[in-house]
C-alpha cells in the first residue's frame, strides 16, 4: 500500500525538532520507529502534512540512573532497554512489557519506548483500510457520530493497547514533555486521557522526551502479564501490571493496572487498596483483589478487538492474579 | 533399490538461492517501459443493482490513461464448468459481495489512479443481502443468480450400497455436526498482474498462477481472441494453495486497461484485496452419521455438508466433492451416502484450499475418536481397523493401487511413543492422531495430461520445455532432477523453459497434486525419447549394444566396462552430423475414467494415485487461559517414492503450519455485515516461526506402479491430517470433543468451565 504524500522534516537536534513542532505540530506527526504511524498512514487513518523524523536525535537515546530513578530517552530502541541490567533486575514488570512489544526484529531496528507510549488507540472497526471504511458511515474516531463497538455509544470506545503504559503506570513512572520553551514532567497516569479519539494529553507542539522510573528498594516487586494468541507481533488482548511493596510479610502498598481493556490504562484503586495491610500469603485477599479488578475493569470493555469479548473479560482476573503473584515473588514474598 | 544419481537424494532446490537472497522477481517486481498503474474500484455493498456508472470525471483527471467498466467487455460469463458459468469479470448487472470488481483505472502513478477511483460515480440500488447459507436456501431469501433457485449452486449426491441396511446392522450409530468458518490462503505474495499488447494484437501477461494454460484459455474465451495470442509468461510465484487456480477478474481488467491505454499496465493487490477479492476457503457445516460394528469397523456413513460458496461458483463442483473423496479414500466403509450442497451467499468467492474444509475432515476424525471411546478402543486402533489397504476400490470405484496408510499410522505412533502416552499424560496434556488421503491428479478434461520437449545442445547441456509451473512447492527442481537423472547430465547442465503458454505444451498445472505424477512423468518420457537417439549414436561409437549403455555424470559408458566411455557431447555432436535430431518428446495421460463427472457421474477411476498421511500432535493446555502449547508433532506420509527428501520435509513442515498450527488454533475470518474484519496479516493470525513446534517428518514409501519412480502427492495429506491431529490433541487435553473450529482459547476456556460446572 502507498503512503500518502507528506513533507519530511529531519531536525538535527532536539531544539530544532521542538521549533519545528511548534511551527508544524498541528498539521504534523512525529516519526520515531514508525511501527504504529506508518501503518495508519498507509490506511489513510492519518494524513499529516509534515512528518518530523527523530532519526538524528541521538540526544533522546540514553539510559541512565539519577537520584534513585532510571531515566530513559524516548527514542531509545526497545532492544537496548531489554538488555539493560537495571531494567532486567529491578523493574521486572517493565522488562516483561518491553520484551513483549512487536517482535525481536522490531525491538532491534525500529521500535522505541516513546512510540509505544504514544501509540494511538485501536479498534477493529477503525484500524481498517480506506476501502473498508468506505463501506460504512464514519465512526467517532474517524470524525463521525456512531460507534460500531458499542451500539449507541456517544463517544469513541477505542482501546489503549500499549504494553509499556500499564507497566510504567504501576511502577509510578513519569514522562517529560517538552515544547519550544516549555517543559513539564507528569506521571504516566496523566499522559492518558481515557478519551478514545484523543487518548493522549500531549500537546501537538510537545515531544515526549524522557521516561523516568523510580528504582525500587528491597521488598518491592512488580510483574506484567499479557494475553495474545501468537508468540510475537500481536497487540495484547488483555494485560495486567502489578506492583507491590512489602513490609514485615504484609503488603504495604499495591498497584494494579489493567491494559487493553479501556480507552486508557485502568489504574484499579479499589482492588489495589484492598490489598493494603494483607499478608502476602493471603490467598483469599489475592483472589478477592483479582475478582475486584475483573469487575472494575470489565465494566469498560467493548467488543472491539480481535477476540471474543466474554473471553477477554474472563481473562482480566486471571491475568491480574498472575501479575500479583509474579510481583509478590519478585518482592521476595 | 534403484541406483539413481539424483532421484531420491537430498538436493537443495534450484530456486532457493534466488529466493533467499531476494533476487527472485515476482510479478509486482516487474517494471516495463511506459508501464501504468492499474487500480480496481470495488463494491462497498454486499448486494446491489448497478443502475449507472459515470466515469467521465475520472477520465478527465490528468494522468489517467484508461478507465473501463463492464459494459465495454464482451459481457461473457466465466465458470470452471459449462454448468457453472456465472461470473462476469467486470459485473454489469449486480454486485454480489463487498469487494467485487466494478470499474478500473490505469494512470501514471498509484496516487492518480486512486484519486480517479474516487471520481467514478456508481449509482446502486441496494438489495437485501444474505450471509448465512441456511438462510440463503429459505424460500423468501434474496436470490443472487436468476438461474440458481434457492441459491443452491451445486448439489453433489453420492450413494453407494444400502446405507439404511448398514445402520440397521450396526452395533453403534451416532450422528454429530461440525462447523468451521472461512479460512484464507494468505499466500506470501499478494496477487499481481502485468499485461502488455504488441502491435500484432498479441497479449503478454505475467501473474501468479497454478497453471499458465488455465489462465490463457479463459482469457482467450473472455476477450474473444485466439489462444495463441495469449502469452502467459513464467514468473516467480509466492504460493498458491488452491487460491490461484482460475482466471482472476484482475487478469482481464489488466489486459483491457493495457489495450485501451496502449501501454503496459500493472495491478498489484493490497493484502486486503488478496484476502477478499481472490478466493477464500469455504465455511462449512457437516452432519455425519456413522454406524460401526463391535470392532469399530465402519459399516455405514451418511454425510450432509452445507458449504458457504460466496457469490460465484469458482471451482464449486470440485470443492464440494473433494472433502468427501479424501474421506472415502482414507477409510473403508461398506455403505455410504453423501449430499454436498454449495450455497451462494453475498460474501467473497470460495475456492479449493489445502485443508478442504476443517469442518469436514476434523468432524470425521473427531467422531471416530468418540466411537473409539464408546467401544473402548484407542484412536490408533480404530484407524488401523478402518485404514484403506492397497488393491482395494473406494466406494465410488477408484482402484487404490499403492497404499501404505497403515504403515503411516504405525510409524507415526511409534515415533510419537503413542502407546506410552495415550491415557498416561498429566492433566491438560493431550495427544491426538489424524489420518487422511489426497488425490494425485483428478479429471481435468482436455488438460488432464502433460507433454514435454527436451533438446540437447552440442555442448552436452539440455533445454527442458514443459508446461509445469512452480508456485513455491519446488516443481522446477523436480523437473531438473528428473531430467538430469534420465539424461545422464548434471542439474546445472539443464535449462528450464516452463510455464509459458507461447512455448510450452499443455499441462494440467499444479492442480490436484499432479505436477510430479503427470508433468514430471512427461519430462521423464521426453528424456527417454531423446536418449534413445543419443545412445544409438554412442553405441555406434563405442561398438556396443544400446542396451548395454549407461549415461551418468555427462559420460556414456558400457555397463561393466567403465573404461569404454565417451563424453555425452561427443554422441550428441556425432548425432547432429548423422542428421539425428538431438531432441525428444514425451506425453503422459493418467489412467482416469474420463466418463467420471463431479455432479452427473461421480463414479469410476478418480485419479492416477492416492497418497496417505498420518499426523500425531501432543499439546499442553493452560486451563485458565485456554492457550495451547504444541509440544511435538509427528507427520508421516506415504509419498510413493521420495524424489527429494529435503523438499518433502519442507512440505511436511509447511503443512503442519498451515493445517494444524494455523488452521486449527488461530485462523478464521471474522465478519461484520458481509465485510471481513481481519483481512491483514496482523489480524488474521497466521502462525509465526516462533509459534511452531518441533516436527518429526517421516517419509513412507509405497512405490506407486504408475508414478514416475513410484512418486505421488506429498504434503497435502499432512496438511489435512495435521488439522485433525491438532483438533484431537486439544480435545484429549481438555476432555471435551470440539465441534467448532478453529479451537481458539475462548472456546477452550468455555469448554473447560462448562465441563467443570457439569462435574460439580
Amino acid at each position: 500500500m502507498q503512503l500518502p504524500g507528506f513533507e519530511y522534516l529531519e531536525p538535527r537536534n532536539l531544539d530544532e525538532a521542538l521549533d519545528m513542532l511548534g511551527e508544524h505540530g498541528a498539521e504534523g506527526a512525529v516519526l520515531a520507529g514508525g511501527t504504529d504511524l506508518i501503518v495508519r498512514m498507509k490506511q489513510r487513518l492519518q494524513t499529516p502534512r509534515f512528518l518530523l523524523s527523530l532519526k538524528h536525535l541521538n540526544e533522546l537515546d540514553y539510559i541512565r540512573e539519577d537520584t534513585g530513578c532510571l531515566l530513559i530517552g524516548a527514542a531509545t530502541p526497545l532492544a537496548r532497554i531489554i538488555d539493560d541490567a537495571n531494567v532486567r533486575a529491578r523493574l521486572p514488570a517493565f522488562h516483561t512489557a518491553v520484551s513483549a512489544i512487536g517482535a525481536r526484529s522490531i525491538q532491534h531496528v525500529r521500535g522505541t519506548l516513546g512510540g509505544n507510549l504514544c501509540q494511538d488507540n485501536r479498534c477493529r472497526f477503525y484500524n481498517q483500510s480506506a476501502f473498508f471504511r468506505s463501506t460504512r458511515q464514519a465512526c467517532h474516531k474517524a470524525g463521525g457520530t456512531i460507534c460500531y463497538a458499542r451500539e449507541g455509544s456517544d463517544r469513541c470506545r477505542s482501546t489503549c493497547q500499549s504494553d509499556g503504559a500499564p507497566a510504567l503506570m504501576a511502577l509510578g513512572a513519569a514522562v517529560t514533555l517538552r515544547g519550544a520553551g516549555s517543559e513539564r514532567t507528569i506521571p504516566v497516569k496523566e499522559l492518558y486521557t481515557a478519551v478514545g479519539d484523543a487518548p493522549l494529553s500531549l500537546h501537538s507542539s510537545e515531544l515526549l522526551t524522557e521516561i523516568s522510573i523510580p528504582l525500587p528498594g528491597p521488598g518491592v516487586g512488580s510483574a506484567y502479564r499479557r494475553l495474545t494468541f501468537r508468540a510475537a507481533i500481536d497487540y495484547p488482548l488483555v494485560s495486567a501490571a502489578a506492583y507491590v511493596r512489602l513490609g514485615d510479610g504484609h503488603i504495604d502498598e499495591a498497584r494494579i493496572v489493567v491494559g487493553a481493556i479501556g480507552s486508557g490504562p485502568l489504574f484499579l484503586v479499589t482492588a489495589s487498596n484492598g490489598l493494603q495491610g494483607k499478608q502476602s500469603t493471603d490467598e483469599k485477599a489475592l483472589s478477592a483483589a483479582a475478582g475486584m479488578a475483573g469487575s472494575s475493569a470489565g465494566a469498560f470493555i467493548v467488543d472491539n478487538l480481535n477476540a471474543d469479548m466474554e473471553y477477554r473479560t474472563a481473562m482480566i482476573p486471571v491475568l491480574v492474579s498472575r501479575a500479583l503473584r509474579g510481583a509478590l515473588a519478585a518482592a521476595g514474598a | 533399490m534403484a541406483d539413481y544419481a539424483y532421484i531420491g537424494k537430498k538436493m537443495p532446490r534450484v530456486d532457493t538461492r534466488a529466493k533467499v537472497t531476494g533476487q527472485a522477481r515476482f510479478t509486482a517486481d516487474l517494471d516495463l517501459p511506459r508501464m501504468l498503474v492499474g487500480k480496481i474500484l470495488r463494491s462497498p455493498h454486499p448486494h446491489a443493482r448497478i443502475l449507472n456508472i459515470d466515469v467521465s470525471a475520472a477520465e478527465r483527471l490528468p494522468g489517467v490513461k484508461a478507465v473501463i467498466i463492464g459494459a465495454e467487455t464482451l459481457g461473457r460469463k466465466w465458470g470452471v464448468f459449462r454448468y457453472t458459468l456465472d461470473q462476469q469479470m467486470l459485473t454489469t448487472d449486480k454486485v454480489r459481495y463487498i469487494g467485487e470488481d466494478v470499474a478500473a483505472v490505469a494512470a501514471v502513478d498509484a496516487e492518480t489512479a486512486l484519486a480517479a477511483l474516487d471520481l467514478i460515480q456508481v449509482d446502486y440500488e441496494v438489495l437485501d443481502p444474505v450471509f448465512d447459507p441456511m438462510a440463503a436456501m429459505a424460500p423468501d431469501a434474496p436470490q443472487l443468480h436468476d438461474d440458481f433457485p434457492n441459491n443452491i449452486n451445486i448439489h453433489v449426491p453420492i450413494e453407494v450400497g444400502d446405507v439404511e441396511a448398514g445402520f440397521k446392522k450396526s452395533h453403534y450409530v451416532r450422528e454429530d455436526t461440525y462447523a468451521a468458518p472461512e479460512d484464507s490462503y494468505f499466500q506470501a505474495e499478494p496477487y499481481a498482474v502485468v499485461a502488455q499488447w504488441d502491435l500484432d494484437g498479441n497479449l503478454e501477461m505475467w501473474m501468479p498462477n497454478a497453471g499458465p494454460h488455465m489462465k490463457s484459455k479463459p482469457l482467450s474465451n473472455l476477450l474473444g481472441i485466439p489462444l495463441n495470442k495469449v502469452r502467459v509468461r513464467k514468473i516467480a510465484i509466492g504460493g498458491a494453495f488452491g487460491g490461484r487456480s482460475e482466471i482472476s477478474p484482475a487478469d482481464m481488467i489488466c489486459a483491457l486497461l493495457a489495450k485501451k491505454a496502449r501501454r503496459p499496465v500493472k495491478i498489484a493487490f493490497t493484502r486486503e484485496e488478496n484476502s477478499i477479492a481472490t478466493r477464500q476457503g469455504h465455511a462449512l457445516t457437516t452432519t455425519i452419521k456413522t454406524g460401526v460394528d463391535q470392532e469399530g469397523r465402519v459399516l455405514a456413513r451418511d454425510i450432509t455438508c452445507y458449504m458457504d460458496g460466496g457469490a460465484y461458483s469458482s471451482t464449486g463442483p470440485i470443492a464440494t466433492s473433494v472433502p468427501f473423496l479424501c474421506m472415502e479414500q482414507a477409510y473403508r466403509m461398506d455403505h455410504v451416502r453423501y449430499n454436498g450442497y454449495r450455497i451462494y451467499t453475498n460474501k467473497p468467492i470460495r475456492g479449493m484450499i489445502r485443508m478442504h474444509g476443517r469442518g469436514f475432515a476434523c468432524g470425521v476424525d473427531t467422531q471416530l475418536d468418540l466411537i473409539a471411546e464408546h467401544l473402548g478402543l484407542d484412536p490408533v486402533q480404530i484407524r488401523v481397523v478402518n485404514a484403506r489397504q492397497p488393491g482395494e476400490y473406494t466406494n465410488t470405484g477408484s482402484l487404490v493401487a499403492s497404499c501404505a496408510m497403515q504403515k503411516t499410522i504405525e510409524k507415526a505412533a511409534e515415533k510419537a511413543r503413542w502407546a506410552d502416552k495415550w491415557g498416561n499424560l498429566p492433566p491438560f496434556h493431550g495427544i491426538g492422531i489424524g489420518t487422511n488421503s489426497v488425490q494425485t491428479g483428478f479429471p481435468m478434461g482436455i488438460r488432464g495430461g502433460s507433454q514435454a520437449i527436451i533438446k540437447f545442445n552440442e555442448d552436452g547441456g539440455a533445454t527442458v520445455i514443459s508446461g509445469v509451473v512452480d508456485n513455491g512447492q519446488g516443481n522446477d527442481n523436480m523437473l531438473v532432477q528428473i531430467a538430469a537423472e534420465e539424461l545422464g547430465i548434471r542439474p546445472e547442465d539443464i535449462q528450464l523453459v516452463t510455464a509459458d503458454t507461447e512455448v510450452t505444451p499443455s499441462d494440467p498445472g499444479s492442480y490436484s497434486q499432479v505436477s510430479t505424477f503427470i508433468g514430471g512423468h512427461a519430462v521423464k518420457l521426453a528424456a527417454r525419447d531423446v536418449m534413445k537417439k543419443v545412445l544409438l549414436t554412442a553405441s555406434e561409437l563405442l561398438n556396443a549394444d544400446v542396451g548395454d549403455l549407461v549415461a551418468r555424470d555427462r559420460m556414456i559408458s558400457v555397463k561393466g566396462d567403465p573404461e569404454r566411455a565417451i563424453h555425452i557431447k561427443k554422441a550428441i555432436r556425432m548425432g547432429l552430423v548423422k542428421g539425428r535430431a538431438p531432441s525428444g518428446e514425451g506425453a503422459y495421460w493418467p489412467k482416469v475414467d474420463h466418463k467420471r463427472e463431479w455432479v452427473q457421474n461421480p463414479h469410476g477411476q478418480m485419479c492416477g494415485a492416492f497418497s496417505f498421511g498420518t499426523t500425531i500432535c501432543e499439546v499442553a493446555v493452560d486451563p485458565e487461559t485456554g492457550q495451547v502449547t504444541v509440544l511435538e508433532v509427528t507427520a508421516a506420509q506415504d509419498v510413493g517414492y521420495a524424489l527429494n527428501p529435503l523438499v518433502l520435509e519442507g512440505q511436511f513442515e509447511g503443512s503442519v503450519a498451515m493445517g494444524g498450527q494455523g488452521g486449527m488454533l488461530t485462523e478464521e475470518h471474522v465478519w461484520k455485515d458481509g465485510a471481513v474484519l481481519n483481512p491483514t496479516a496482523l489480524d488474521y493470525r497466521l502462525p509465526l516461526a516462533a509459534d511452531m513446534p518441533p516436527i518429526n517428518a517421516i517419509i513412507v514409501e509405497s512405490v506407486d506402479p504408475d508414478g514416475p519412480y513410484g512418486a505421488k502427492e506429498a504434503g497435502m495429506s499432512i496438511a489435512m491430517s495435521a488439522a485433525q491431529a491438532y483438533c484431537a490433541a486439544v480435545s484429549n487435553a481438555v476432555g471435551v470433543y470440539f465441534e467448532d473450529y478453529p479451537i481458539t482459547p475462548d472456546k477452550i476456556v468455555r469448554a473447560i468451565r462448562e465441563k467443570q460446572a457439569k462435574e460439580n
